[in-house]
């Protein structure tokens, strides 16, 4: 079953058109990596697919669902992991993963609360699930945000450089949780800069440029042979 | 001594009024404040425009020019109003536009990635504002709130201008009555003593929101 498809996007800001002609598909379990230098369009595309921006024209269908048209009920089969935690400073850490389920699914109490936990334990941080956000590291706060978007139990998870803003030895501890969750076959896209990461995780790897996807294809393909220049200048600059 | 508790006790009958106008002052004018605040960061260009022209007088007139309109000025077209019901009224408005900017300024200072978490985890608009932003603009509006608090202690001295009884009318009276300094001496005390129970509320809130930083 197709999770994600995406026809046809155009999205401009101002006068800078930040994705031209995107066409794409994602199937049930397919974990994609969207690499490409900064200003390609990688961020943005990510964030028309769960509505944070609106899209100019195309169309985004989400298991099924014209996601423009639908709205919430789309969206909410999506958890988005910033590049900035975006945790809420003001909730412990356990609140944080309780409060969206408790509003929006009206989730009981005591069961969202073992559930919870649950996710906590899978991220390795049930230890920290008092304390607020402002104690942990930069990778913990990233574990808790990824456990965050789990508690609404959505079928995609979209990553935003989620270890972009990490201080490297935090790196691997974030990567590590998503690897996970990769073998669980959750349906994911990955924006990233870990080259290593996209290469060994995923399905697929989309190389981004200048708004379009320039090539669609296995990590095989397109680090050990890559055929456009483009790519060659942006994995030698990188690796 | 007796002359003392006697004129501290008739002082006292006149910061009732004092007290009264300031509970109703922080309670109507802080929500008000909220609704303007809301109203302010809101993306409807009329509700905009009427509370930025709102703020602008209200801020931008003396608060003493407010008073004597509300209580000499609106009975010539035909409002009259008692001496305390004009003071809340303008006491609530004028504060109410300071708590707008205050609160606006609270709210737009909340990263903007938190709406956006809020946003991708279902919640809709209100659920955002009460759960996630409103809370946390709280911590951060304290300080300049509590400034206000204190203004108010001492703007409300400015009823005495429309004949109300208020404290410092209170100790007005005796002085001039008794040809004393005295009574000065205990109002000045009393704003004093008001004044530090604010400020001892206002660093309380502080340190209990000051636990997830």
């Amino acid at each position: 079953m197709k999770m994600i498809e995406a026809n046809k996007l155009f999205k401009k800001f101002a006068d800078l058109q930040v994705l031209r002609d995107v066409t794409f598909a994602v199937e049930q379990g397919e974990v994609i990596s969207v690499i490409g230098p900064s200003g390609s369009g990688k961020s943005t595309l990510l964030r028309c697919l769960i509505g944070l921006e609106k899209i100019n024209d195309g169309k985004i269908i989400i298991e099924g669902l014209d996601a423009v048209k639908t709205g919430k009920k789309a969206y909410r089969k999506m958890g988005m992991v910033f590049q900035g935690f975006n945790l809420f400073p003001h909730k412990t850490v356990l609140e944080n993963l309780m409060v969206a389920p408790m509003l929006v699914n009206k989730n009981n109490k005591n069961e969202l609360r073992k559930k919870s936990e649950k996710l906590l334990s899978k991220v390795g941080l049930i230890d920290k699930k008092d304390v607020y956000p402002s104690k942990l590291s930069g990778g913990q706060k990233q574990r808790v945000a990824i456990a965050r978007a789990l508690a609404m139990e959505p079928d995609i998870m979209l990553f935003d450089e989620p270890t972009s803003s990490l201080d490297p030895e935090l790196v691997g501890e974030v990567l590590a949780v998503i690897k996970k969750l990769a073998e669980e076959k959750i349906t994911m896209m990955v924006v990233t800069h870990e080259m290593g990461f996209a290469r060994e995780v995923s399905d697929r790897v989309f190389f981004m440029d200048e708004g379009k996807i320039l090539t669609d294809s296995t990590p095989d393909e397109i680090f050990l042979n890559p055929e456009e220049e483009r790519i060659k200048l942006f994995l030698n600059k990188i690796l | 001594m007796d002359y003392i508790l006697n004129v501290t006790g008739y002082i006292l009958e006149g910061s009732l009024i004092t007290f009264k106008l300031y509970l109703a002052t922080a309670v109507f004018a802080v929500l008000l404040g909220i609704f303007g605040a809301l109203g302010k960061i809101s993306n409807i260009k009329f509700i905009n425009k009427v509370l930025e022209i709102y703020t602008w007088v209200f801020r931008g007139t003396p608060l003493l020019l407010q008073l004597f309109f509300a209580y000499y000025g609106l009975p010539i077209i035909g409002i009259t109003l008692q001496p305390f019901t004009a003071a809340t009224l303008t006491f609530i408005v004028n504060y109410g536009a300071y708590f707008t900017e205050i609160f606006r300024a609270g709210i737009e200072s909340i990263d903007k990635g938190q709406y956006e978490a809020a946003q991708v985890l279902g919640m809709n608009y209100r659920q955002t504002m009460v759960r996630i932003i409103l809370p946390q603009t709280i911590k951060r509006v304290l300080p300049p709130t509590s400034n206000e608090a204190i203004n108010l202690v001492k703007d409300s001295a400015l009823v005495a201008a429309i004949g109300l009884g208020d404290l410092l009318r209170a100790a007005k009276v005796v002085v001039t009555r008794d040809f004393t300094i005295t009574p000065f001496i205990i109002a000045a005390i009393m704003y004093l003593l008001i004044s530090s129970v604010i400020v001892t509320v206002f660093r309380q809130l502080e340190k209990k929101y000051s636990v997830y930083e």
